[in-house]
C-alpha cells in the first residue's frame, strides 16, 4: 500500500533528522516503565508475602490487655469458625541492656511468642540454625545482629529486659512481616510469651500490642475477620486478614505507583513538546515533498496518513528504546537499595512495559497531529511559486487600514477550525492519559491545568516580548537590531522555544524548589534545641525517682526535667449528642472524634501553644463535683465545629467525664517535642484517674554520658522506655536521604529531558537561519557579528523562558507545600533566580553550539541549495 | 482537449487586488504542442498552474477532456492530475528521499497501477537512465534529474503533459536533449504538450506559441510561423487553437 511504502521510504531518509524526536520519546517511556516496574515488583513481592507478613490468616489485636469478658467473647466467636490453630503474641517497645560488659542500653521492639509461631513464612536464623520455639523457652532470646554489635555481646551472652536476664540463643536473619523497609523504633528481639508476661514490663498503661494469631480454613477467613471487626469495634479490638493486608499494601503502593507514573507522564509530556516542535519544523522541511506528492496525484489524506504513520513508527521505536533504557536502569539499581526492601527482585513488568509503550505512542502521535495537519494547507502551487504555509492560509490577511470588524472577520476566516478542533481533542486526550496514569481524574486534570496555565503564560509572554522589543528593530547596533528582527520575523520560533524551554524549566525548577522545601522542613525538624530524650510508661510511683536521677545528671537550671501525666480517652458525646463509635482502628484513619486521644491536665500553657479563642483557666483546680474545663486544639475546633461553651463527654478508661470547652489553643506542631495535646484538661478531675507519665529532657550531648544515663535508667526502672531522639532523627534522616535521592533522580531525569527539548527546539530552528546567515555573510557580516546576533536572540529567549518557568515553579511549590504536603512554604528565591540565569546561559550556549555549522558553512553552498 | 472559458486570476496585493491573468478563452486540441512564452510576471506559470489544477481561477471555467476542474476539490484535482496530467518543473522537484526508480514509481503507487515496477523500469529506460534507477536525486546531474522527472510525469501514461520551463535550469546541450525527449513523447505517445518557456528554439517547434504580456495574450503564432495579430484581444479571434 502506498502510504506504508512511502512512510518507510521517508523514514529511511529522514530518521537522522528525527533522532531527537526518538530520544524525547525514549526518555519519557523509560521513566514510566522503570518507575512503574519498580513499584509493581515491590507490590507483587509484598502481596505474595502478605500471609507471612502477618504470619497468620487472621491477626486479632488490641492495644489493651485482654480482659476476661473480651477473651470469653472472642473465644466463643473463634469456636464457631473453622480455626485450625491459634497462638498468642505481645509486642512492645522496651529497653534492653547487656547484663555485663558495656554500659549501653538500646530500645528494641520486643515480641513475645508462643509455640506455633509463625503459621506462615520462615524465621530465618544465621549460621544455619533452625528456628524452633525451644530456643526461646526458659529465658531464651533471639536478636538481630545489630543489637549484638550495639551491646558488644555475642550469642550465648545475656541481656536484661525488664529487669530479667535472657540468654541470646540465635541471631535473626529475616523475620516474617519485617521484610518491608518500614520504619521501626528499634531492632527486633523475640522471647517466649510467658517470659515477657513475667518480665514486669506490662504494667498499667504500657504501650503494648496484644495479638492472637489464627490459622483459619480459607472459607472462614473473611467472615471471621468481619465478625470480629463488627462485634468488638468499641472494645479496642481489631482484626485483619492476610487478604485485607494485601488490599492495604496494594492500595498504598497503587497510590505510589500512580504518583510516580504521573511524574513519568510529565516527562513524556516534556518529550511530547519536543516531538511537537520537531514535527512542526519537519513539516516545514517537507513542504516541497508534500507539494510534489500532491502534484502527482496523492490526496491530502494519503499524505497525512503517510506522515502520521512515520511519526507512529518513530514513536514506537523510541518507546521500545525507552523500554531498553528502563531495563538497563533496573539492572543498575544498587543491590543495597534492593536489600533495603527485603531483597525483593526487580524486573520489568509486562503491565509497565505495555503502559509505557501505549503512553509513548499516544503522546507522540497526539503531539505530532496538530503540526502535521499543516500538510493539508500545503498547495502544489508552491512548486511553481515559492509559497509558504503561512501564505497558503485559508484566507488572506486584511489590509492594515481595515476596520476592527473586518480584521476580526478576517482573523476568524483565517482560523483553521480543523486544527483548532484537533488541538482541543488532543488536549482532552492528554488529560485522559494523565488521569489514567495518575489513577485519578482530579490529579490528571490538575497536572494538565498546571501545564496549560504555564503554556498560556508562556504564549502570552512570547507575544508581549515580540511587541516590547519591536522598537529595538531600529537600534543602531547591528547584532541587537537583527536579534530583534529574528524574534519577530514571519515564521519565527519565538513561541516554540519559549514554550518548550519555559515548560522544561518550570518542571525542573518546580521539582528542585519542592525538594528544597522538603529538605529544609526535615532539617528544621532535626535541628531544634529542644528535648531529645523521651521517657514513656513512667509509673506514678516512679516519677520522683526518675526525676531525681535525671536532675542529678542534667543541669536542672538550663535543662528542667518535665514529667507530664498522660491518659487515654475517647470522645463519646458532643453537646449531648453521641458521636459515631466506629471501630477505633477504622476511625483512626478517618480522623473521627471517636478515636482514642492521649490527653493531659495542667494549669499553664506550653511555649509552643497559644490561645486563639476563650481563656485558659487560672486559679484553683476544679473540684470533684463541679464541671471540668477542657481546652481543645484548633484543628478539633475547625474539623468538628466544636466551640467555646460546648459540653463534651469523654470515656477515660471506662469512666465518663464531662467537660466544658473554655478555650481553643493553637499548637505549633513542628515544635511539639515539648509535647502537643489535642485536649488539655483543667487539673482536678483527672488527678486520681489511672495514668502514666511521659518525660521530656535534653540529654547529655556527650555520647558516653548519654549511653550511661540510658543504661542507669533501664537498670533502675526496667519498665520505662527511653526513646533517644537523636537515634530516631538519624533513622528519619536516612529515610529522608533515600527520599531525597529518589526526588533528585526524578528531578535529574526531568532536567535531562528539559535540556534535550531545548537542544531540539534550537537545533530544529536553525535551518531557517542558515539561509539568512549565508546572505548576511555574502553582504560582509563577520562570524563574530553573526555570533553576537545569535547569542543576543537566544539569551533573551532563555532569560524570558527561565523567568516564566521560575514563576511557575514558585506557584507550584507554594501550592504543593501548602495544600498537599501541609508544610510551611519557603520560596527559595536564590534557587529560582539561579535557575532563570542558568536557563538563559544554557539556551544561549545551545543556540550558538547548535548553530555552529550555520556559522561555519560556506555561503555559496547554502545559497545554491536554496 | 483543454478548454478555458473566461479564465482570470486576481490576487490580493497590499491594500488592493492585482490581476495576474486577464479573462482568457483557450482551446488546446489533443496531441498538440503549445508553447506559452512571455517575460517574467506576464502570467505564464499562473496559466499553466491553472490548467494543472494547482491553483483555482478567480473567474471562468477550465475543462480537461470534458471534465470541469473548477468544480473539483483538492483531492479530486489530485486524482485528476494523477491519471490525466503529467507535470515537469524547471527545478525538477524530485523527492530527495527517494531513488530515481522510486520517484517514477510513486504516481503509479498512488493510482494503484498494476506492474508499477516493470513500467517504472521501462520508463527509465525510455529516458535513457536504466542504469541510474537506484541513485538518489542528489547523485544525478540536472539533465538526468529532469529526465527522471519526465519519466515520472509519464508514469500513468497521461494524455496531457505540462512543463514549466523544463530547460530553464539546464545548459543548452542538455536542454536540447530534454526538448527532443518531450517532442518524442508527443509524437510517439500522442500526448498533448503545454509548455512554458523562455526558449525561442522550443517555442519555434510548437504547433502554437502563445505570448503573454501583463496578463494579456499579446500574440499567438501557429505552426507555420504566421502572426495572427498583435492586439491584446487577439486571442478572441476564432482559431483552431485559440479563440
Amino acid at each position: 500500500m502506498f502510504v506504508f511504502r512511502m512512510a518507510a521510504r521517508e523514514l529511511r531518509a529522514s530518521w537522522r533528522r528525527l533522532v531527537f524526536f526518538f530520544v524525547c520519546v525514549a526518555i519519557g517511556v523509560a521513566a514510566i516503565v522503570s518507575l512503574r516496574s519498580i513499584i509493581q515488583s515491590i507490590r507483587a513481592g509484598l502481596v505474595r508475602e502478605a500471609r507471612s507478613s502477618i504470619a497468620a490468616d487472621v491477626l486479632v489485636q488490641s492495644s489493651r490487655p485482654w480482659t476476661p469478658d473480651v477473651t470469653d467473647a472472642l473465644d466463643a466467636r473463634i469456636a464457631r469458625a473453622p480455626v485450625l490453630a491459634r497462638t498468642a503474641a505481645i509486642e512492645t517497645a522496651t529497653m534492653v541492656r547487656a547484663e555485663s560488659g558495656a554500659a549501653v542500653a538500646r530500645m528494641v521492639e520486643l515480641r513475645g511468642v508462643e509455640k506455633g509461631f509463625p503459621f506462615y513464612g520462615t524465621l530465618a536464623l544465621q549460621n544455619g540454625v533452625q528456628y524452633s520455639h525451644d530456643l526461646l523457652r526458659r529465658g531464651g532470646a533471639l536478636v538481630r545482629p545489630e543489637l549484638l554489635t550495639q551491646l558488644g555481646i555475642a550469642v550465648g551472652g545475656r541481656i536484661v529486659i525488664g529487669g530479667r536476664p535472657f540468654t541470646i540463643r540465635g541471631v535473626i536473619d529475616q523475620e516474617p512481616g519485617r521484610s518491608v523497609g518500614g520504619f521501626s523504633f528499634g531492632s527486633r528481639v523475640l522471647v517466649d510469651l510467658a517470659d515477657l508476661k513475667a518480665s514486669g514490663l506490662l504494667t498499667f498503661g504500657s504501650r503494648a500490642n496484644y495479638q492472637v494469631l489464627l490459622k483459619v480454613r480459607e472459607d472462614g477467613v473473611e467472615s471471621l475477620t468481619r465478625d470480629i471487626r463488627l462485634g468488638f469495634r468499641d472494645r479496642f479490638v481489631n482484626a485483619r486478614s492476610y487478604r485485607s493486608t494485601q488490599d492495604q499494601i496494594g492500595e498504598n503502593l497503587q497510590r505510589a505507583e500512580n504518583f510516580l507514573s504521573l511524574v513519568g507522564f510529565v516527562i513524556v509530556v516534556l518529550g511530547g513538546i519536543g516531538v511537537w516542535s520537531v514535527t512542526r519544523v519537519f513539516v516545514r522541511q517537507k513542504m516541497r515533498s508534500v507539494a510534489i506528492l500532491k502534484c502527482i496525484g496523492a490526496s491530502t489524506a494519503q499524505v497525512l496518513v503517510t506522515y502520521v504513520l512515520q511519526v507512529a513508527l518513530l514513536a514506537l521505536a523510541g518507546s521500545l528504546m525507552g523500554v531498553l533504557i528502563a531495563s538497563l536502569a533496573m539492572r543498575a539499581i544498587p543491590a543495597s537499595l534492593a536489600s533495603s526492601f527485603g531483597g525483593l527482585s526487580y524486573g520489568l513488568t509486562m503491565s509497565a512495559v505495555g503502559q509505557g509503550l501505549a503512553v509513548g505512542l499516544l503522546v507522540s502521535v497526539l503531539f505530532a497531529l496538530v503540526p502535521l495537519l499543516d500538510v493539508r494547507r500545503i498547495k502544489p502551487l508552491l512548486l511553481i511559486r515559492g509559497t509558504d504555509i503561512a501564505q497558503t492560509a485559508v484566507a488572506p490577511r486584511p489590509a492594515a487600514r481595515a476596520g476592527l470588524r473586518a480584521r476580526a472577520a478576517a482573523m476568524l476566516a483565517r482560523m483553521d477550525w480543523l486544527q483548532i478542533g484537533t488541538a482541543a481533542l488532543v488536549g482532552g486526550a492528554l488529560i485522559a492519559v494523565a488521569s489514567w496514569q495518575a489513577g485519578s481524574w482530579r490529579a490528571g486534570a490538575a497536572v494538565s491545568a498546571g501545564f496549560a496555565g504555564v503554556s498560556a503564560a508562556l504564549y502570552g509572554a512570547a507575544f508581549l516580548l515580540v511587541r516590547l522589543v519591536s522598537p529595538l528593530a531600529s537600534a543602531p547596533w547591528f547584532p541587537l537590531r537583527h536579534a530583534v528582527i529574528s524574534l519577530r520575523r514571519p515564521g519565527n520560533q519565538t513561541r516554540v522555544i519559549l514554550l518548550a524551554v519555559g515548560l522544561g524549566s518550570f518542571f525542573v525548577l518546580g521539582v528542585r524548589a519542592l525538594q528544597n522545601n522538603l529538605i529544609a522542613e526535615f532539617a528544621v525538624g532535626a535541628d531544634r534545641g529542644g528535648a531529645d530524650m523521651f521517657l514513656i510508661d513512667v509509673q506514678r510511683d516512679q516519677v520522683d525517682g526518675v526525676r531525681a536521677l535525671l536532675q542529678q545528671r542534667l543541669d536542672a537550671v538550663t535543662n528542667p526535667v518535665r514529667l507530664v501525666p498522660v491518659l487515654r480517652a475517647r470522645v463519646t458525646a458532643v453537646r449531648g449528642r453521641e458521636t459515631n463509635l466506629a471501630n477505633p482502628a477504622d476511625v483512626r484513619g478517618q480522623g473521627s472524634l471517636a478515636r482514642e486521644y492521649t490527653i493531659t491536665y495542667r494549669n499553664k500553657l506550653e511555649a509552643n501553644e497559644e490561645i486563639v479563642q476563650g481563656a485558659f483557666w487560672t486559679g484553683a483546680p476544679a473540684s470533684a463535683g463541679s464541671s471540668a474545663e477542657v481546652s481543645i486544639e484548633q484543628s478539633i475546633h475547625e474539623r468538628f465545629n466544636i466551640n467555646i461553651g460546648d459540653d463534651m463527654r469523654f470515656d477515660v478508661l471506662g469512666r465518663a467525664i464531662t467537660a466544658r470547652v473554655t478555650s481553643v489553643r493553637r499548637v505549633e506542631w513542628t515544635q511539639s517535642r515539648a509535647g502537643g495535646f489535642m485536649f488539655v484538661f483543667q487539673p482536678g478531675v483527672l488527678d486520681d484517674a489511672p495514668q502514666t507519665f511521659v518525660g521530656f529532657a535534653k540529654g547529655p550531648s556527650d555520647p558516653g554520658a548519654r549511653a550511661r544515663l540510658q543504661y542507669d535508667l533501664v537498670s533502675r526502672f526496667p519498665n520505662v522506655t527511653t526513646i533517644d531522639g537523636r537515634e530516631i532523627l538519624a533513622k528519619i534522616q536516612s529515610v529522608v536521604d533515600n527520599a531525597v535521592l529518589g526526588i533528585s533522580i526524578v528531578g535529574g531525569v526531568a532536567l535531562f529531558s528539559g535540556t534535550l527539548i531545548l537542544i531540539g527546539a534550537v537545533a530544529m530552528t536553525k535551518f531557517q537561519r542558515v539561509y539568512e546567515a549565508a546572505i548576511l555573510r555574502t553582504l560582509g557580516a563577520s562570524t563574530g557579528l553573526l555570533t553576537a546576533t545569535l547569542a543576543l536572540e537566544y539569551c533573551a529567549l532563555g532569560l524570558l523562558a527561565g523567568i516564566i518557568g521560575a514563576a511557575g515553579a514558585l506557584g507550584l511549590s507554594w501550592g504543593v507545600t501548602r495544600h498537599v504536603l501541609d508544610i510551611p512554604w519557603r520560596p527559595a528565591p536564590g534557587l529560582l533566580a539561579a535557575g532563570a540565569v542558568l536557563t538563559m546561559v544554557l539556551v544561549g550556549m545551545v543556540g550558538i553550539v547548535a548553530s555552529a555549522d550555520v556559522l561555519r558553512k560556506k555561503p555559496l553552498a547554502t545559497l545554491r541549495a536554496e | 482537449m483543454i478548454e478555458l472559458r473566461g479564465v482570470s486570476k486576481t490576487v490580493p496585493s497590499g491594500s488592493g487586488m492585482l490581476t495576474i491573468l486577464h479573462p482568457l478563452d483557450l482551446v488546446v486540441p489533443a496531441r498538440q504542442v503549445v508553447a506559452i512564452t512571455g517575460p517574467s510576471g506576464s502570467g505564464k506559470s499562473t496559466l499553466l498552474g491553472l490548467i494543472a489544477g494547482l491553483d483555482s481561477p478567480s473567474t471562468g471555467q477550465i475543462a480537461i477532456d470534458g471534465i470541469e476542474i473548477s468544480a473539483l476539490g483538492e483531492d479530486g484535482l489530485a486524482r485528476l492530475r494523477g491519471r490525466r496530467i503529467g507535470f515537469v518543473f524547471q527545478f525538477f522537484h524530485l523527492l530527495p528521499s527517494l531513488t530515481a526508480l522510486e520517484n517514477v514509481l510513486v504516481p503509479m503507487e498512488i493510482a494503484r497501477a498494476k506492474d508499477a515496477k516493470s513500467r517504472a523500469t521501462a520508463l527509465l529506460a525510455e529516458v535513457g537512465l536504466s542504469a541510474r534507477g537506484h541513485h538518489y536525486p542528489s547523485q544525478l546531474s540536472g539533465g538526468e534529474q529532469q529526465r527522471v522527472a519526465i519519466a515520472r510525469a509519464l508514469a500513468n501514461d497521461p494524455p496531457l503533459l505540462l512543463a514549466d520551463e523544463p530547460t530553464g535550469n539546464l545548459d543548452s546541450t542538455t536542454g536540447g536533449q530534454v526538448i527532443e525527449l518531450l517532442l518524442d513523447v508527443n509524437r510517439l505517445r500522442g500526448t498533448t504538450l503545454v509548455l512554458v518557456t523562455h526558449d525561442p528554439e522550443l517555442a519555434a517547434v510548437a504547433d502554437v506559441a502563445i505570448a503573454l504580456r501583463d496578463g494579456h495574450v499579446f500574440s499567438r503564432t501557429p505552426r507555420d510561423g504566421r502572426a495572427a495579430g498583435t492586439r491584446p484581444d487577439a486571442a478572441r479571434v476564432p482559431d483552431p487553437a485559440v479563440r
